[in-house]
């Protein structure tokens, strides 16, 4: 046994070494083309917990950088991507690898990636790195915050208008981070929109079990919710279930979800990610590499309340005023969405 | 010595075969990917090596996988297979970070071996109830480790997101689900400045030394051993059958437990989502490679982090679907796993393993 | 909370119940021919990824569920001859070649959607078909005849695949290939053409079981779609104890409890969710752990067979 198990000890090794020396010459190839800088290109880099078609939280800031990039120039602007780093080691060797090759700026969206950042950025000085959601800045690191209770709160007073039930479902992931602000908003605003109109929450306990999340929106429907939302990969899931349902409409965030149920999405709390990258680009170019704490938020039109226009004739205008007015206040300040103390 | 020389000439050029047919394989959905199955390739097998960088990152991830796959090792050993690892994982991570977190002026030489010491215990623990489960209740442990798995995950999550939750993220009201971070003088110091090796990898490498004493030196090990070798003919001869079961359970979870708390002290100093990051799974074929041998789990944990951040780099550098990594990665152990076929006749631990998958069983065949 | 638990809301729980039985029991009943031959699959999640995908693109350009059925049992035929290649013919460890071909499959599907589809997109899956005068039966009828065709081949499946296993000659090889294969290969009976043919059962079964979930329930793909659901319906293969009936107890218990919690938080609950949450898991453990027994396994269980050797 012992023998064996050495031998085989032996093979392993002699085949790291084997591939070790093997790679060396052909590595070198590569290395001489780091292609010759003509244009000045910003390099941006993007690190995703999940996919880039989420429907959720990271197709949208795949979508907000594929605008800068459109805006500014395919010429001008370079994107890399790398998707479904949910363990934050990987994402940590993604990150440096990306600073490592001269990215400009590298996003961590996410916000289990604030622990491996704060190791990474001291070696990479002239980088310029931003995540979120988050709130600990470094002197080259953003961090951004949706102030996702906002948005929640004018579509939680839409959902409590338009209720017939007079139940709102909220299909959450698990009670954390955005998910827990956004849903707060919800409940807040359904109290604002109609007091007697109720919201229940029910946690699938996973943020990308869609299966889940769409028996989830059965139970609440047939227990008489005709007003859903949800938040976190998962939600899609629970959308098509929705979709499926005569007079349930759906109401969702991060993104714009009406394209997959054009009948049934109501509207969206959509983040402006394109305000937020230009303007870390900008704060970049004027010599600002980080340590900033970027709120997206109504005020500045980093979260805007979309309405699907296929369905705009089912808001009664009263209803539309109500919401316009309440969106004014928070922008204001008069109106301030709390947020849960524990 | 020549025919010894002749036998691992012959196992080299057997695993290399299985290798390149896989990659063989593999390039048929890289050019189905439309991208360059040599450039790939090339960045894959020279990133994990080529510098310091890239053997760091392998040496980051061999640590964890090494600790979970001594873990399986001890069970397998034992006749009980455990895939609660990603469970006993999380459970070692979070006790240690409890620790650390509340005890934040105590001098590093007491805090630091209290801290794997209540991480290692909590895992234990939890994979203790799989093995108590099993030796009293006839639960399978693959049943229950499955179960427990679930149960650890949202248990976890509880923790980081409740009582455990850093309260900076509550206060600024972002809410992140992840703990404070430990207090400094239990990170456990970088082997190389600038970049992440930790020395968690000495640590893992110490262990599997012991694991092996234990189990081939010690009359513990060789009672378990026996136990795992036969449950029928171990309690004829006088072994407490239940009670090492459960024995091998708990050091399975505690090791496992330890992987936690290696990744917490090391890596990410906190607990946070996404910390089990799927080892509890990439160790148990980090053992099964490494013959489930103490030791021969060291060059397999080594080159299956390898493997793991080697795809992770091709993905990157050719820029395909994140999903072309587990494509090759599970192409790799399908390939390596069938070429076993060719290099000796399945002996002794095919039999064991048999034994293990079969369940606690009582009676055998009988009932047709 | 009083008189909440009402008839309406019993047949709410116990009609998704049903429904969320539906892809355990058929993987399970799959995994229960692989083990009865002796093989154990680990991959069944791969596989179920397999047969969400392939079904769903099927459904998607073909216009036709059925097709997409069709397609997926295609695609768990080849995945299950896959797993009977690498551990029948090269007797590989079950243990990691499972594993494998979970990466691989979770892989491929994901890699093929991306590269065919590109984005979540939504299908016209099955239809809810109410049974003929059954489904007018007050309580039982919403509750067990108002399901799409799979719910119902589901567990139709669950007396077929008894009676295969017990009464049918085939059945009896396959008991014979799992217990004692060295005296079912003295007897004529190929051992390793049983356990390529139970593997190819085993993987259409749980590629069906993930086409249940893109086509019969989620009507759309996205990544991880399985979320754990293979690894349980192996661990529901032993709650059963490789029984059919057994393994419709498991599935209906887990999957009651995991409709029931749903209910309980849809109608307001005041403590951590994560309880909620774990109790089908909680649930299947104690329910075996207070059942236990002397417990039986096919001897042969996890032993590559090679003739000539006693294993």
């Amino acid at each position: 046994m012992k023998k064996r198990v050495f031998s085989l000890l032996l093979a392993v090794l002699t085949l790291l070494a084997l591939s070790g020396c093997g790679a060396k010459p052909t590595a070198q190839t590569p290395a001489p083309a780091p292609e010759a800088p003509k244009v000045e290109k910003l390099r941006i880099a993007l690190v995703l917990p999940a996919t880039v078609d989420d429907l959720a939280w990271g197709q949208s800031m795949v979508e907000g950088l594929k605008a800068v990039q459109k805006t500014m120039g395919e010429d001008k602007v370079e994107v890399a991507i790398s998707e479904k780093l949910g363990g934050a080691v990987d994402a940590g060797s993604a990150i440096r690898q990306y600073a490592t090759q001269g990215y400009d700026i590298i996003f961590a969206h996410g916000s289990q990636y604030q622990s491996v950042l704060t190791e990474i950025i001291k070696d990479f000085p002239k980088t310029t790195f931003a995540y979120g959601t988050g709130f600990t800045t470094h002197p080259n690191v953003f961090a951004y915050d949706p102030q996702a209770q906002e948005g929640g709160y004018l579509l939680g007073m839409l959902a409590a208008l338009m209720s017939k039930s007079g139940i709102v479902g909220i299909i959450g992931p698990m009670e954390s981070g955005d998910a827990v602000k956004y849903n707060y908003g919800i409940q807040q605003g359904v109290i604002a929109g109609k007091a007697e109109v109720k919201s229940r929450i029910a946690y699938t306990g996973s943020f990308n079990d869609i299966v889940g999340a769409g028996n989830m929106a059965k139970t609440q429907m047939s227990a008489g919710a005709d007003i859903l939302t949800g938040s976190s990969q998962q939600a899609v899931g629970a959308l098509r279930a929705v979709a499926e349902t005569k007079n349930a409409y759906w109401l969702s965030t991060d993104m714009d979800q009406s394209g997959i149920a054009p009948d049934h999405v109501l509207a969206a709390q959509v983040y402006n990610w394109e305000k937020i990258v230009k303007k870390i680009i900008e704060l970049r170019k004027a010599g600002t590499l980080g340590g900033q704490h970027l709120t997206l938020s109504l005020a500045d039109g980093t979260i805007e309340l979309k309405y699907n226009a296929k369905l705009a004739d089912k808001i009664p205008a009263e209803a539309k005023a109500k919401i316009e007015q309440a969106k004014k206040d928070i922008i204001s300040g008069k109106l301030k969405v709390e947020l849960p103390k524990k | 010595m020549n025919t010894k020389f002749r036998q691992v000439l012959k196992q080299v050029l057997v695993l290399l075969a299985a290798l390149a047919g896989a990659l063989l394989v593999g390039a048929l959905f890289l050019l189905l990917a439309k991208s360059d199955p040599i450039k790939a390739y090339t960045v894959m097998f020279s990133g994990p090596v080529n510098d310091k960088y890239g053997i760091t990152e392998t040496l980051v991830r061999t640590a964890p996988l090494l600790l979970v796959g001594l873990g399986i090792v001890i069970s397998f050993r034992s006749g009980i297979i455990n895939i609660g690892a990603e469970g006993q994982i999380l459970a070692g991570a979070i006790g240690a970070t409890a620790v650390g977190t509340s005890l934040p002026d105590m001098p590093g030489v007491i805090l630091l071996p209290l801290v794997f010491l209540v991480g290692g215990l909590c895992g234990a623990i939890w994979g203790g109830i799989a093995g108590w489960l099993k030796a009293h209740l006839s639960v399978n442990e693959i049943l229950s480790t499955v179960m427990l798995n679930q149960i650890a995950f949202q248990l976890y999550m509880f923790l980081i997101r409740g009582p455990l939750i850093d309260p900076q993220e509550v206060s600024y009201g972002t809410g992140v689900p992840q703990t404070a971070i430990i207090p400094a003088q239990i990170w456990l110091s970088k082997l190389i400045p600038g970049t992440r090796l930790h020395s968690g990898i000495i640590f893992a490498l110490i262990l599997a030394v012991l694991v092996y004493i234990f189990l081939w030196r010690t009359s513990i090990g060789y009672r378990m051993r026996a136990v795992g070798a036969g449950p029928e003919a171990a309690r004829y001869a006088g072994i407490r059958v239940e009670w090492y079961l459960v024995l091998a359970m708990a050091l399975a979870g505690g090791m496992a437990g330890l992987a936690g708390v290696v990744e917490v002290t090391g890596v990410h100093h906190r607990s946070l989502e996404g910390l089990s990051a799927g080892y509890g799974f990439s160790g148990i074929v980090a053992a099964l490679f490494g013959r489930l041998h103490p030791l021969g789990t060291i060059p397999a944990a080594i080159l299956f982090g390898a493997l793991l951040l080697g795809a992770e780099m091709m993905q990157r550098a050719v820029n395909i679907p994140a999903a072309m990594i587990m494509v090759i990665q599970g192409l790799v152990v399908l390939f390596v796993v069938s070429s076993d076929h060719f290099q000796r006749n399945p002996g002794s631990l095919a039999q064991l393993k048999a034994k293990v998958f079969r369940g606690n069983v009582d009676k055998e065949g009988g009932e047709l | 909370m009083d008189g909440i638990i009402n008839s309406e809301i019993m047949i709410i729980i116990l009609a998704a119940g049903i429904r969320l039985a539906t892809p355990y029991l058929l993987a399970a009943l799959g995994e229960m021919f692989v083990q009865r031959s002796g093989v154990y699959n680990l991959g069944v999640e791969g596989i179920m990824m397999m047969g969400a995908f392939s079904g769903f693109y099927a459904t998607l350009q073909l216009g036709s569920p059925l097709l997409g059925i069709a397609v997926s049992l295609v695609v768990g035929a080849l995945m299950g001859l896959l797993m009977a290649l690498v551990s029948v013919t090269f007797k590989a460890e079950q243990g990691i070649s499972g594993i494998g071909l979970y990466m691989f499959g979770w892989g491929l599907s994901g890699l093929l959607f991306r590269l065919y589809v590109g984005g979540i997109t939504s299908v016209e899956g099955l239809k809810a078909v109410k049974v003929p005068l059954l489904s007018s039966i007050p309580f039982l009828g919403p509750v067990l005849f108002d399901h799409n065709g799979l719910v119902y081949t589901a567990f139709l499946l669950v007396p077929v695949t008894g009676f295969i296993l017990f009464k049918s000659s085939w059945g009896l090889n396959v008991r014979a290939v799992g217990n004692k294969p060295e005296a079912a290969d003295t007897l004529g009976v190929s051992v390793v053409l049983i356990r390529y043919q139970c593997l190819i059962v085993g993987g259409m079964l749980a590629a069906l079981a993930g086409a249940f979930l893109t086509i019969g329930q989620a009507n759309m793909y996205a990544d991880n779609i399985t979320a754990g659901r293979g690894f349980i319906a192996i661990a529901l293969v032993y709650f059963g104890r490789w029984s059919p009936w057994g393994i419709l107890l498991g599935s209906l218990l887990f999957s009651l409890a995991d409709s029931f919690q749903s209910m309980v938080q849809v109608l307001g609950i005041n403590f951590p969710y994560e309880l909620a949450v774990v109790l089908p898991y909680m649930v299947t453990i104690i329910a075996l752990a207070i059942s236990y027994g002397r417990v039986w396994a096919p001897a042969a269980l996890g032993k590559p067979f090679q003739r000539g050797t006693r294993g």
